[in-house]
């Protein structure tokens, strides 16, 4: 891909109507998609001037310094990061280029929300030390930058196999996957659905509906909606807090 | 007091909005928090809505028997319903801001409807 088109590329992403703000922060990761190290790789990818990348990852937060492409190194962190902090990146010292990536993936990695702001840059090492590309450290990392997400429901109901008794997932009235016994959410779907829908008067888009006790064998039953995608879940009832976590994080 | 319940819970809950207590076998909204300034119809709607989820009188719209709490989660907010232990048609309806926790609050909810609804 030549620069241009590459740049004309980057400009499109940055203006997607998809892209979300969050207190002047931008969210580039959201219930684990994409793979919070390859959101960050490709933050780091898109910086051609020295700023620092300011990454919140839920509760944790660690300051880069990137320029022309690179990653200099973590100019502060949280937790966890003392030893690398002011230390620019170099392939001569692999042991920091991993301690890095164990630091990355410790406060980033598992996060459900993660959020770039770009801040001004600070002073860091010397001039001449440059750190190493984002595609370099895809690399050494093996970390995929391409990688494709799954689609959201698909992520959701992922994240909450655990607590999943049944799962019944469709598009557009097609069976997408099941697990399970599923008798009680087809019949849902077949008997129930259309006429519940009818009578909900909040508003559309995506829901997230739990009702506790709706199975006689006492699990509770969930229906999470995103556009053309309906899945019922039958579930325990001690995981409605994670449930609903999950779809705020992914779907909601 | 019902009201103190209310806004205790309300009080102790980040993101919780707007507490009602209703009686699904008249249908009626009885009592909700000081702060809350809802017109009617909005509250006439929350107590339909809370019929509807929990499944008032034996109709059931989703499943196979009325829930004893249900959540409703949208972008702008969550919505709880909870059923008190004793007295099934005694009904606490919330509505709360998206970032809602919401383990932590249907525990705190449950404890306070099930004293409320026994009187203690």
């Amino acid at each position: 891909m030549s620069d241009l088109a590459e740049l004309a590329q980057k400009i499109s992403a940055l203006v997607a109507k998809d892209t979300v703000f969050e207190a002047g922060a931008r969210v580039i990761s959201t219930g684990g998609a994409p793979n919070p190290i390859s959101a960050i790789l490709n933050e780091i990818d898109d910086t051609i001037l020295e700023r620092d990348l300011e990454i919140r990852a839920d509760d944790a937060v660690v300051n880069l310094i990137v320029s022309g492409r690179r990653l200099r190194g973590i100019a502060s962190a949280s937790s966890g990061a003392d030893s690398v902090l002011g230390q620019v990146l170099s392939r001569e010292e692999p042991e920091i280029v991993a301690a890095v990536f164990t630091i990355l993936s410790e406060l980033c990695g598992q996060a459900q929300r993660l959020t770039v702001r770009y801040l001004p840059p600070q002073p860091f090492g010397k001039g001449g030390e440059r750190g190493i590309s984002a595609k370099g450290l895809a690399e050494l990392w093996q970390v995929d930058l391409d990688e494709t997400p799954k689609p959201p429901m698909e992520r959701f109901l992922d994240a909450n196999r655990a607590a999943a008794v049944a799962v019944l997932h469709t598009l557009d009235g097609e069976i997408q996957s099941s697990a399970g016994d599923v008798a009680a959410l087809q019949s849902i779907l077949d008997t129930q659905l259309a006429e519940f829908r009818a009578l909900q008067t909040h508003g559309s888009g995506a829901q997230l509906i739990c009702l506790e006790g709706a199975f006689s064998d006492g699990t509770a039953a969930a229906l999470a909606i995103h556009n053309d995608d309906v899945a019922v879940i039958a579930y325990q009832p001690e995981h409605l807090g994670a449930l609903h976590a999950s779809w705020r994080a992914i779907l909601g | 007091m019902v009201v103190d319940e209310l806004d205790a819970l309300r009080d102790a809950n980040q993101g919780c909005e707007m507490l009602a207590f209703a009686d699904l076998s008249t249908q009626m909204i009885l009592v909700t928090d000081t702060a809350a300034n809802a017109p009617r119809e909005t509250l006439d709607r929350l107590c339909n809505e809370a019929m509807m989820m929990l499944g008032a009188g034996r109709k059931v719209v989703l499943g196979e028997e009325p829930s004893t709490a249900a959540l409703v989660a949208n972008s702008k907010g969550v919505r709880v319903f909870l059923r008190a232990a004793d007295e099934p048609n005694d009904v606490l309806c919330c509505v709360c801001a998206p970032e809602l926790d919401v383990e932590a609050f249907v525990a705190d909810a449950r404890e306070r409807l099930n004293r409320i609804s026994s009187g203690a």
